[in-house]
């Protein structure tokens, strides 16, 4: 190897063993803090140098022209770098410098249902700033698993799991009785009328889901009991049961339409796993009103600089691939033959 | 540590000790009937995944328990390298069989749990899976590596390769399959949370290990087999940092991060 290779070949290892321990150090640091120390001036001299290093690589070793697997790896190593720092914080202000192309990098944005919302609070520069479209939410809501269940748990430890199917009277054993769920609540609430206590469902008001239960002992005294899904330990001291209500969150759904010069010019629900995309944005279900179900919080990202990423990932693999595997293979045969 | 009374635990505990019977009847030369044992905790690995596939209701790789599980079915990979990539290692197949068992029947909860929102996702089962299937191959690698360092030459009997060679081979085919891993696992991250690139201790942690594959491939290009006991550190210091990657980020609180559900 040539004096010249080696300097190169020496500067690409120095490199990489530098990024392991760099990568090593951010895992300690958390995920904000190692994404700041990854954005700093030193850090992008560091990756132009690495890709400056890939691109000599192609100058000084003819292999990786010649042979097509280790072009596409390197070449693949270049464009999701490169990808990466064009959509960076740091690329988004160069691109508006540069180019005048004012793109939200990254933000959050609220919406109450039946509400149209064009502004995004933006993480980087801590301002609000509008879309060039508005989005509407037409609905959100919370999908469980089912079944559902109240937890009957005793004082002494035993518990059971009794589906959540009004009507249904559960046996709990001889010394226990037993429960049924009577009514079930997406909003428990209870008002005064004419000086009584009423109980009520209110859904489209708030969110405070509550099953309505009938313990019955072994005596045949009954007992009526509200358990609350977001106030579990609503036990008085003297119950012999323990009850609980949990749901496990299956989805969150935000049904959303996006309106540009006034008309509806998509209709989608997200979920988590299926964002949307419009207008060069991507909308993921990000949080939601945990209080009363009422708003959803989207957050917004730019798409700047993912095709590349996208596109160095796909030279990347297939290269990685066409090397280590299928090139072994074919010389295996070649050398059998 | 807690032994589980159940049916899952059994057959975990059966698969183990099939795997280390099959260990201590291959140490005493008895080849045919450690094949067999082997093969016989293999097929008691795959019901006990079986079972709990059934139990769950959703492929079981969501978290440490049911990753140990899979891992726990190893007989095929060291059945393809023996056959058809001339690599060795039978006998430390058993034993790792054995030992990845461990964890699932001793040390992790094995309480069912529903899938959470965000593995719901085509990309779960081909990123976890693939990884898995890697992470096998460089334990292989591996467990050549330190015969490398500790100076074991090959069987020239059974044609086998040196470790040296062996190593190289069997990274050559798990660094592939982490490369697609840590893609795959990129591309799910852009659909989910919005980021290709979250800057998660686990993320950061899999990219320092396929790092270090990427820095042996470079020094072996370099030196070729010049230097085998450096290249041989290069793959153990590779697995220390699979480890760490799959373990110690998701046990320890000093990584708390999007990862943590894999608890």
């Amino acid at each position: 190897m040539s004096r010249f290779r080696k300097v190169i070949m020496w500067a690409g290892l120095t490199l990489i063993v530098a990024l392991i321990f760099l990568s090593m150090y951010g895992a300690f640091l958390g995920a904000e803090r190692a994404q700041n120390l990854f954005n700093t001036l030193p850090a992008a001299v560091y990756w132009s140098a690495f890709i400056i290093i890939l691109a000599a690589g192609f100058v000084v070793f003819r292999r990786l022209v010649r042979i097509t697997a280790l072009s596409l790896i390197h070449c693949g190593c270049i464009l999701v770098l490169a990808g990466g720092m064009w959509g960076s914080e740091a690329g988004h202000k160069m691109q508006s410098q540069l180019f005048g192309i004012d793109k939200i990098r990254t933000g959050q944005m609220a919406i109450y249902e039946g509400k149209t919302e064009n502004h995004v609070a933006v993480e980087d520069v801590e301002q609000i700033k509008e879309l060039p479209f508005s989005i509407k939410l037409k609905d959100f809501r919370l999908e469980h698993y089912k079944p559902e269940y109240l937890q009957v748990l005793t004082r002494d430890g035993e518990g059971w799991k009794v589906p959540v199917e009004v009507g249904t009277e559960f046996f709990l054993g001889e010394n226990l009785g037993t429960v049924t769920i009577v009514r079930t609540f997406e909003n428990f609430k209870i008002r005064i009328e004419n000086e009584e206590r009423k109980i009520t469902d209110e859904p489209e008001s708030g969110y405070n889901p509550a099953l309505e239960v009938k313990i019955k002992s072994p005596e045949g005294d009954e007992e009526t009991r509200y358990v609350f899904e977001r106030f579990p330990g609503h036990t008085h001291p003297e119950d012999e049961l323990l009850l609980s209500y949990r749901r496990v969150i299956r989805d969150y759904v935000s049904e959303l339409e996006i309106i540009k010069d006034g008309k509806i010019v998509v209709e989608k629900n997200i979920e988590v796993n299926h964002p949307l995309y419009f207008g060069g944005y991507h909308f993921y279900q990000h949080s939601y009103d945990a209080e009363a179900g009422q708003y959803t919080v989207l957050m917004v990202t730019s798409d700047t600089g993912l095709g590349l990423v996208y596109a160095g990932y796909a030279m990347l693999c297939f290269g990685v691939f066409w090397q280590l595997w299928v090139r072994n293979i074919f010389a295996q045969k070649k050398k059998r033959k | 540590m807690e032994i589980k009374y159940t049916v899952q635990g059994l057959l975990i505990y059966a698969a183990m000790g099939a795997y280390l019977l099959a260990f201590v009847t291959t140490l005493l030369h008895r080849r045919k009937a450690g094949w067999m044992l082997y093969l016989f905790g293999f097929i008691i690995a795959v019901s006990a995944f079986g079972y709990r596939w059934y139990d769950v209701r959703h492929v079981p790789l969501q978290n440490l328990f049911e990753v140990f599980l899979c891992l726990g079915m190893i007989y095929p990979v060291t059945l393809f390298c023996y056959r058809f990539l001339r690599v060795g290692g039978v006998c430390g197949d058993m034993l790792i069989g054995a030992i990845v068992l461990f964890p699932a029947g001793f040390v992790f909860n094995a309480e069912p749990q529903r899938l959470p929102p965000a593995l719901q996702c085509w990309l779960f089962v081909p990123h976890v899976a693939v990884y898995m299937l890697s992470y096998v191959f460089m334990a292989k690698a591996t467990f050549q590596a330190v015969c490398e360092l500790a100076g074991k030459s090959h069987n020239a009997e059974e044609n086998l390769l040196g470790p040296e060679e062996a190593t190289y081979r069997m990274i050559c085919v798990g660094f592939p399959l982490l490369t697609l891993g840590l893609v795959l696992g990129s591309w799910w991250g852009k659909v989910a949370w919005g980021d290709y690139w979250g800057w998660d201790p686990k993320e950061l942690w899999s990219l320092a290990s396929w790092l270090v594959y990427v820095g042996y491939f470079h020094f072996r290009y370099m030196f070729g087999k010049k230097r085998p006991r450096i290249n041989s550190t290069w793959a153990i210091a590779g697995m220390a940092v699979i480890i760490i990657t799959l373990l110690w980020v998701n046990l320890s609180r000093l990584f708390a991060g999007l990862h943590s559900y894999a608890t």
